[in-house]
């Protein structure tokens, strides 16, 4: 007897109980017939059952990279018969060291996800209402360019805008085809006004470390001795290899850990010392080690003297300012002599490591946390060297030439407004958002071009992301699932997932640098193509007609194109860049091929493609140790120390003064971290069986954790009659939501933790639908000064139990 | 013929739970919280916020221990629970009249009802999917990201497992039951 | 004689649905029709979605479809031990249970097979794979073989007593008694092997199961008679049920005995999964008040105060004493299972595992309750088509 336990009898068995609000039903008509088709699921490849269970016989392994979160972690993909039976790790990547974690083997879920964006949609309904028109490819592409009657097309806008490309905006989520993205939206078509997901992640973390050390590094994990690590959870927010190297030498066996968060995680419970700091105030902690260092002369003098730009300002600032331990005690909740006993182990230790972090949109001081942490690595002398913060090397990849036009009209970015340093490139989500939004922009931006990023989710204040894809006159996403912000879309272009495409080759670089390759699996599923292949027919599709309108418009060109014939024009139009279809002509796997071979020689290129992996000497490096580990490097190849004199700490930054930004880490007293009474300081963050909002609808994960719950202090809960998986309604100046109650010690009485990403509000995800709470709808929209970089942990909110 | 048992390096785990995403994909697990052949468990913390014990929370990653003296072996009525060729101990499903008597008698919670079948299904070394292939790892000891598992023979001398069991200390769950267990926790 | 002729030599009368329905157990025999029907729902039930129609989990994997199974078979057992006191032992006084007896613990054991049959998840495999490869270390494979022996002894004993061979009737008797005994004792043993659970595992579950099925099988006579008779006894059967309150009085003594120990034993040193277990026992209602008041204090109040002549209100404390007894069980089996073998938390979210909840699903309890339907009914066949009327009348 032969039971197929389908996704429907799944959700209806163990997990639609834990669902808040019953079960979700797909009413839009996006899945339409879907469901259930035997004949469809025959035809479109998809296999039998949630699970399949892998065969004995003939089998393909393609390589590929992981593409479910930013590691890119490389394996082989199991194929019978056409389907995707298994993914298993890939042995030869030193990044990911045969390794795939839950979500990498849980991929095939998300590949055969029913909910899958199929074929391209365009909308027909109000934006938010899941009505949609399935559509051919050329239909979307034509009501992007047209319009239809329910929204407006590009030319029209650009006409109306006098080709001012800045009109449009674009974003994109991190990944291997993200260049391409910004190849055509920015480069060729021309706009400036581009966000992803670095002013809500990580930029002070790279700005602090680059500005100062000139790398974000690598920290060799695998020979330090003494490690403090602040805001970040290596054991639930994977990022390798520092995930694989951490915990094998922690515990007692030769890697001392520290491990500060507001929140007892998985990562603390991996540590010698866990210190439960207030959030947002670890720049004081580590001013404070920097005191103890300093004034105990407890650094590496030969090595600031070396290398260091300003030490001794520094060293006065520190001192004057009397940054103590007891002073810090009384900011960050941890003890003085705690203090004093770490910065002194720190300091003692042979190779000592204060971990960068990575997402660091904690606080408002975040910039000057990063600087004071590199500082203060510096102050070990431990940079540039085995058991460090390394620099390491990059394989380096000729840069494609971008035949790149110049539009006249086009206006400069505004978002930078009242930011000390703007990024030009990636800018500020909130910022961006809100001059739109408020009418402050300095010319209507009026269509958003969007891939592979969910600001429903990852923008804080989600009600305002909402009114600001309203305002839109043309919202075109590319994905490969309905998200949130896909349901405010007006055409909808259904990408082919990672596991369906070959993509542009990456070069990872560190201690132990490799050139890598996904290559697809299986045929892109349905309707769904390359992203590739979207850039380029839509770029065919909106050429001639965007080239009109700038002849249209733009007197540069109208002076240039002046008397030409119909040819020389032609020729002009391709020479000067505005074939926007030219960045690609040719499929991303002979790109990669001839690439290859010409950078590495063709040995390489048989290499790489048939291992997913290439660094020169690898089949002499590359080695089976035990079981379990491999050798990629011989230690004497590692690239341990690569800077030499041209190492340089820049501890006294005087250029970030001229920007109103200080030139030294320093602490203000409006950072200190007070919460008002009865109210609680939300956190957010990761847990290792989830990706943001990208995996709420993987069924394999969902299994492992069906929803978020709200991390509130047992003792309160307590007081307050909250019991385990009581909902209860979390509350800020911007927002509610509801969400089931998690009581544990594990977290301050004055704060409570969500994990982010669920929520979900798109009835078309049917897994991810009504799932718990999105933070993002609680979460204020405050940004920190040096770069516009969301502040996501300075929300207070209100519990109430419902 | 071999003696199959697992070395696990517990100390390294972080409960990311990979391996029991691997083993549901290689071997068609059906998903549903019930439904697992290997688990992590986590014991409550013990300690109020913020003096909270560190060491009452490690993480034990387990499975079916593939006993040597296996309660539900000896239980089994119709000999649908055996011992194969390497020592592994397997369930045979057209035997299996799910009387459920092995559920209750193992020690370790680790067999389950697989829905399709209607019979008993739990760990089974891969043996028969990456074992019969001639793979030499499991797909849990494969995926680990802090290489936790190590499995392999513990017949041959030279293998890693016997290896890391010469040399380094370690426990089995349970042991006083008598159950001798072939999964080995190194400390 | 050759089988034919055996076969027709046992005495039958015709009867047809009218006789069932008599007048005085027009309603015993309402209920057992209406039982039968649930019974036959609950195993349509169990045919369409198999074990998914229970309550039972990994942590749980047993419910009540074994505790009724045990509830059944085991009263079956004490109805031959019972029943053998006069039969085989020649203990003149119960000379009067003759053939009535033996049927009841036919119609008693039968019901347990039909559960058990619903309860196995592949009943056909097992009649096959018990025989092709015989699990000879397993508890349930000798149960389940001493049970199909007990089957053919007492229909065998049955049929000789029929046609008055009481020889063979008896020699039978012995033979069903040994296998009977070896197929409950066994039933504990179940349980007493699993060294999974320290609160059952030991020697002491095979003893205790049998001094229960006693109990169990004379408050079954009891009730029967009380029935029967509707309280009004002829004078040697009221002597009978005199001498078997007696009887009853002290296995009663030593049960409560067996379970004080048990309590007090289980507790001492505080062996953590044994004494977790004992200390839920001791707060449940279940415990209190179905297993010792109901199925052993009150009886034995009442067979103390009276010295077992108030034969009246015993009928009435067997009826408690039987619902006792299904508490017995169902604490048995449940109690077995009720400290997980998984304590810690193996999901993010959840509270750690404390004691494994069951409850039976609406399924279960049709089977269960339909499996007295059963015993009504196939006592009350009996009863009318070998006109065991008549043969207590011989006696
Ligand atoms: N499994 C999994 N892995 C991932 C991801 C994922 O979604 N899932 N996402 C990837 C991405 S894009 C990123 S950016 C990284 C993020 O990696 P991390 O930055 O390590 O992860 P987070 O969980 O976002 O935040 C880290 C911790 O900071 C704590 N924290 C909050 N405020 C403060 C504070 O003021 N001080 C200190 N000391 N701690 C604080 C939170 O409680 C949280 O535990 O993870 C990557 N890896
Ligand atoms: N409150 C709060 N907000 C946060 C964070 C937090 O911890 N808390 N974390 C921040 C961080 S560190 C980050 S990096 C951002 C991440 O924010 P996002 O970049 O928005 O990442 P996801 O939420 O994972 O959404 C990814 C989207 O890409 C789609 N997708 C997945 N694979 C593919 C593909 O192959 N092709 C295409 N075209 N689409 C695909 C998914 O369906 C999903 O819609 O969020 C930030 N926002
Ligand atoms: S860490 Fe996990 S999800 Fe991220 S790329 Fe690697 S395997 Fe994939
Ligand atoms: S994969 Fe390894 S680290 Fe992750 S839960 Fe399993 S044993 Fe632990
Ligand atoms: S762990 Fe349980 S299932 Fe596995 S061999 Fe031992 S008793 Fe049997
Ligand atoms: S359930 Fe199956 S494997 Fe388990 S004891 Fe019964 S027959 Fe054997
Ligand atoms: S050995 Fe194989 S079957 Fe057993 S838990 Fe690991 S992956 Fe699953
Ligand atoms: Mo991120």
């Amino acid at each position: 007897m032969e039971v197929e336990i389908s996704r429907r009898r799944f959700l209806q068995g163990s997990v639609a109980m834990t669902v808040v609000g019953g079960t979700a039903l797909s009413t839009s008509n996006l899945l339409s017939s879907e469901h259930g088709g035997g004949e469809y699921k025959a035809a479109s490849g998809m296999p039998e059952s949630v699970t399949t269970k892998t065969g004995t016989g003939e089998a393909e392994n393609v390589p590929f990279l992981c593409g479910i979160c930013v590691n890119k972690c490389a394996g082989f993909a199991r194929v019978e018969n056409g389907v995707v039976t298994k993914l298993n790790p890939n042995p030869y990547f030193p990044k990911s060291r045969n390794m795939l974690c839950a979500r990498g083997n849980a991929g095939i879920q998300t590949l055969y996800d029913p909910d899958r964006l199929k074929y391209p949609l365009i909308r027909i309904g109000e934006r938010g209402d899941g009505k949609y028109k399935r559509v051919s490819w050329e239909e979307a592409y034509d009501a992007i360019l047209n319009g239809t009657d329910k929204f407006k097309g590009l030319k029209q806008i650009l006409d109306e805008e006098k080709d001012n490309r800045a009109t449009i905006g674009y974003c994109n989520g991190e990944g291997l085809s993200k260049e391409g993205f910004e190849v055509l939206m920015g480069e060729k078509i021309g706009t400036p006004n581009y966000v992803d997901e670095v002013s809500i992640c990580l930029e002070t973390t790279l700005g602090g470390y680059f500005s100062t050390i000139g790398t974000y590094g690598e920290a060799d994990l695998n020979n330090a001795d003494y490690l403090i690590i602040a805001g970040a959870n290596r054991a639930e927010a994977i990022i390798t290899p520092d995930t694989m190297d951490l915990f094998k030498r922690s515990r007692g066996r030769g890697l001392k850990t520290i491990v500060l968060d507001p929140r007892f995680t998985n990562t603390a419970a991996k540590a010698d010392r866990w210190y439960a700091i207030n959030p947002g105030t670890d720049l004081a902690f580590v001013l404070a080690l920097t005191y103890v260092a300093i004034n105990e002369n407890l650094y590496d003098k030969d090595f600031v003297t070396k290398h260091g730009v300003g030490f001794e300002d520094y060293k006065k600032h520190i001192l004057s300012n009397k940054y103590t331990p007891e002073w810090a005690e009384k900011i960050t909740n941890i003890p003085a002599k705690e203090i004093y006993k770490t910065a002194r182990e720190f300091m003692a230790a042979r190779s000592p490591i204060y971990y960068q972090g990575r997402r660091s949109v904690f606080s408002k001081n975040d910039f000057q946390l990063r600087r004071a942490m590199a500082i203060f690595q510096a102050l070990s002398g431990n940079l540039d060297k085995k058991g460090g913060i390394v620099y390491g090397k990059k394989l380096s990849l000729p840069k494609e030439e971008i035949n790149t036009p110049m539009y006249a009209q086009v206006k400069s970015r505004f978002d930078g407004k009242d930011i000390a340093i703007p990024s030009d490139k990636t800018g500020s989500w909130i910022q961006f958002r809100n001059m739109v939004l408020d009418g402050t922009a300095p010319y209507p931006v009026r269509a958003m071009f969007m891939r592979k990023h969910n600001p429903m989710s990852g923008v804080p204040n989600a009600k305002k992301t909402e009114e600001f894809l309203k305002k839109m006159d043309l919202n075109v996403m590319i994905d490969i699932l309905p998200s949130d912000t896909t349901m405010f879309c007006d055409v909808i272009l259904p990408e082919a997932s990672y596991l369906e495409r070959t993509s542009p080759v990456a070069t990872y670089g560190g201690l132990e640098p490799a050139i890598v390759q996904r290559k697809a699996a299986i045929k892109p599923l349905f309707e769904t193509k390359e992203p590739e292949v979207i850039y380029k027919e839509l770029a065919e599709k909106l050429s001639k007609p965007l080239w009109e309108i700038t002849k249209k418009y733009d007197e540069d060109v109208q002076d240039d194109i002046k008397g030409m014939s119909k040819d020389e024009e032609e020729k002009y139009y391709k020479e000067n860049g505005f074939d926007l279809a030219d960045a690609w002509e040719k499929p991303v796997y002979e790109a990669n091929k001839e690439m290859v071979e010409a950078t590495f020689g063709e040995e390489a290129w048989k290499i790489l493609d048939e291992k997913g992996v290439y660094y020169p000497n690898m089949e002499k490096y590359h080695k089976q140790l035990n079981p379990n580990e491999f050798q990629y490097y011989p230690e004497s190849k590692k690239n341990y120390t690569t800077q030499g004199d041209k190492l340089k700490v820049i501890i006294n930054f005087k250029n970030l003064a001229k920007k109103g930004v200080d030139s030294m880490p320093t602490w203000h007293d409006e950072w200190n971290f007070s919460v008002p009474e009865g109210k609680f300081r939300l956190v957010t963050g990761r847990h290792a069986q989830f990706t943001q909002s990208g995996t709420t609808n993987n069924l394999m994960l969902r299994d492992l954790i069906p929803t978020n719950y709200l991390w509130i202090n047992k003792r309160v809960a307590d007081e307050k009659g909250i019991r385990f998986g009581d909902m209860v309604e979390v509350s800020s100046s911007v927002g509610k939501v509801q969400i089931k109650a998690y009581p544990t010690e594990k977290i301050a009485p004055n704060q409570v933790f969500m994990l982010h990403g669920f929520g979900g509000s798109s009835e078309a995800m049917e897994i991810a639908y009504g799932n718990g709470a999105n933070d993002a709808l609680i979460i204020e929209d405050k940004i920190e000064p040096v770069y516009g970089a969301a502040v996501m942990h300075e929300t207070n909110v209100e519990i109430r139990k419902v | 013929m071999a003696r199959y048992g697992m070395a696990l390096d517990y100390k390294n785990c972080i409960n990311c739970k990979a391996c029991e995403v691997a083993c549901k994909e290689e071997n068609g697990v059906l998903l549903g919280a019930d439904k697992h052949r290997i688990w992590v468990g986590v014991k409550e913390i013990e300690g109020e916020w913020p003096n909270l014990s560190i060491a009452s929370s490690t993480f034990i990653p387990s499975q079916c221990q593939h006993c040597d003296n296996a309660p539900c072996q000896e239980v089994c009525p119709t000999h649908a629970t055996y011992y194969d060729e390497n020592n592994v101990v397997r369930v045979d499903s057209d035997k299996c009249i799910l009387c459920s008597y092995c559920m209750n008698a193992c020690p370790y919670d680790a067999r389950y009802v697989d829905d399709r079948t209607m019979t008993v299904d739990k760990c089974t070394f891969c043996s028969d999917t990456r074992l019969a292939r001639g793979e030499t790892t499991t797909a849990c000891q494969n995926t680990c990201p802090t290489k936790v598992r190590t499995f392999g023979d513990l017949d041959d001398p030279n293998s890693e497992i016997s290896i890391l069991l010469r040399t380094r200390e370690h426990f089995s769950l349970k042991a006083h039951l008598g159950t001798k267990p072939k999964l080995f926790y190194l400390k | 004689m050759n089988i034919k002729d055996f076969i027709t030599s046992i005495p039958v009368k015709k009867i047809g649905l009218k006789e069932l329905l008599t007048p005085d157990n027009k309603l015993v025999g309402l209920a057992g029709f209406v039982l039968l029907f649930m019974y036959l729902y609950g195993a349509l039930m169990a045919l369409i979605h198999g074990h998914h129609a229970y309550g039972v989990t990994r942590e749980h994997p047993w419910g009540l479809l074994i505790v009724m199974y045990i509830f059944f078979v085991g009263t079956s057992t004490g109805l031959a031990i019972v029943g053998s006191f006069g039969h085989i032992f020649g203990i003149k006084i119960f000379d009067r249970f003759g053939l009535r007896v033996t049927w009841l613990a036919i119609a008693m054991l039968l019901p347990g097979f039909a559960i058990i049959l619903l309860e196995i998840g592949h009943p056909i495999r097992m009649i096959i794979y018990n025989m092709l490869s015989p699990g000879l270390t397993s508890a349930i494979w000798w149960m389940g073989t001493f049970y199909t022996l007990v089957l053919v002894f007492l229909i065998g004993e049955f049929i000789f007593g029929l046609i008055g061979d009481h020889k063979n009737s008896r020699l039978l008797g012995i033979g069903g008694l040994l296998a009977d005994v070896a197929a409950f004792a066994t039933l504990g043993s179940i349980f007493g092997y699993l060294v999974a659970r320290p609160a059952v595992n030991g020697p002491f579950l095979p003893l205790y199961f049998i001094l229960t099925a006693t109990v169990a099988g004379s408050y079954l006579i009891f009730l029967v008679y009380g029935i029967m008779y509707k309280n009004n006894f002829p004078k040697d059967i009221e002597q009978m049920l005199t001498t078997l309150a007696k009887i009853l009085g002290l296995l009663l003594a030593v049960l409560m005995f067996f379970d004080y120990w048990a309590i007090l034993t289980g507790l001492y040193g505080r062996l953590p999964e044994r004494a977790d277990t004992i200390l839920y026992i001791l707060s449940t209602k279940s415990y209190w008040i179905g297993e010792i008041l109901l199925g052993a204090v009150v009886p034995f109040v009442i067979i103390l105060m009276s010295k077992g002549k108030n034969l009246g209100a015993l009928v009435w404390a067997s009826f408690f004493g039987l619902v006792g007894i299904f508490f017995m069980r169902y604490d048995m089996v449940h109690n077995a299972q009720v400290f997980p073998m998984q304590t810690m938390k193996i999901r993010e979210y959840q509270l750690p595992p404390s004691i494994v909840e069951y409850s039976p699903s609406s399924t279960e309890w049709l089977i269960a309750l339909g499996g007295i339907g059963l015993a009504i009914l196939i006592y009350q066949i009996g009863v009318k088509l070998f006109d065991l009327e008549a043969h207590d009348e011989h006696h």
